[in-house]
């Protein structure tokens, strides 16, 4: 039995972890596509630290 | 070249801030969204009954015991990775070398169909050898079937680091989808390989050539569940990866354009003048004396 849960245990694993890396990968681009769009639409967005255009 | 009176001189070739030529960033709508959501949904809720049913309710096979939960998922993701992605990547890039339908949505859903495959193909290669390590004593063996469906995931690895080398989106797209189909062609070599040669990986349970099922009842449901889980898995997983495939692509093409965009807003807010384009801060050509003429980011 411990090969069948060895077995299971990777094919989650993996699954779930490209998972959360795909959400994370998304979640990253959807703040850089809203600050690139914010700066070429003149608007600097300030930076979480205050900061102008970061 | 003629330079601008203001304290900040700017290229007159450079966009300004609020004119960009940027394209609108791509939005996605919240149909498209809740879609996601319920299909992700889904997919968690078939993956945790597929996985209750295999381990705790379905009986132990009367010649495999209890490996032949093994049974319930790798199937399953090899169904995923070979048939599913590995075809739909196939069937995009026809699609895109067409002159008739060519459009990046296919080779950005090509590409995000091999991703995701690619990920597939490893489950299938890691569980099939664990469950190879107690069936037949070895956790590898350069069996037929074995052997394509790890050259097959060499080659859609070759894909991938194709479409990492810098080129035009057209080209890349081009060369990727060539590459695809080639690949693509060992897929049937790994699905009839059980037939055509005197392989130890046992033969299909389900398609087959006569397409009779061998396995019945509670362990059979279990299967079918399976596949239908791993589908959706595959299904979520492409809708997000292609979301991001769109992002990049319009980071691409308009990360340069914002960039210029913000250089020249800084140089035009007053407390930037003197020293925004100017590295010493002394607003002069240390060279020559005279004021430095800048110019904007190429």
């Amino acid at each position: 039995m411990r090969y069948v849960n060895a077995g299971y245990a990777v094919i989650l694993t993996l699954l779930f972890l490209y998972s959360v890396q795909l959400v994370w990968r998304r979640r990253r681009l959807d703040r850089a596509v809203a600050r690139t769009a914010s700066v070429g639409h003149g608007g600097l967005e300030p930076s979480p630290d205050g900061e102008r255009g970061a | 070249m003629s330079t601008p009176s203001t304290a900040v001189p700017v290229h007159p070739a450079a966009p300004s801030a609020t004119n960009t030529g940027m394209t609108p960033p791509p939005a996605q709508s919240a149909r498209s969204r809740t879609t996601e959501r319920v299909i992700g949904l889904l997919a968690l809720v078939g993956t945790v009954c597929t996985v209750w049913l295999g381990l705790w309710v379905t009986p132990p096979d009367r010649t495999q015991g209890d490996l032949v939960r093994l049974v319930y998922v790798h199937p399953g993701v090899a169904w995923v990775a070979l048939y599913l992605a590995f075809g739909l990547a196939a069937v995009s890039s026809i699609l895109y070398l067409w002159p008739r339908t060519r459009s990046l949505f296919w080779d950005r859903l090509a590409a995000a169909s091999v991703e995701v495959g690619v990920v597939f193909n490893i489950c299938t290669l890691v569980s099939g050898s664990i469950w190879g390590k107690p069936t037949w004593g070895v956790w590898w063996a350069w069996d037929a079937r074995l052997t394509l469906t790890a050259v097959l995931l060499v080659l859609f690895l070759g894909y991938l680091a194709l479409r990492r080398i810098p080129a035009e989106p057209e080209v890349r797209a081009r060369r990727s989808a060539f590459v695809a189909l080639f690949a693509v062609l060992d897929v049937p070599l790994v699905h009839f390989s059980v037939n055509w040669w005197n392989t130890l990986h046992q033969g299909a349970t389900v398609l087959n050539p006569g397409l009779t099922l061998k396995i019945h009842g509670s362990m059979a449901w279990t299967l079918l569940l399976g596949f239908v889980a791993l589908t959706l898995v595959f299904v979520w997983m492409l809708l997000v990866r292609y979301r991001i495939g769109v992002l990049e692509d319009w980071l691409d093409a308009n990360e340069l354009d914002a960039a210029v965009a913000e250089r020249q807003a800084e140089g035009a807010t007053p407390a930037g003048g003197a020293g925004a384009g100017d590295p010493l801060g002394s607003g002069r050509d240390p060279g020559d004396g005279a004021p430095s003429e800048r110019v904007g980011v190429a």
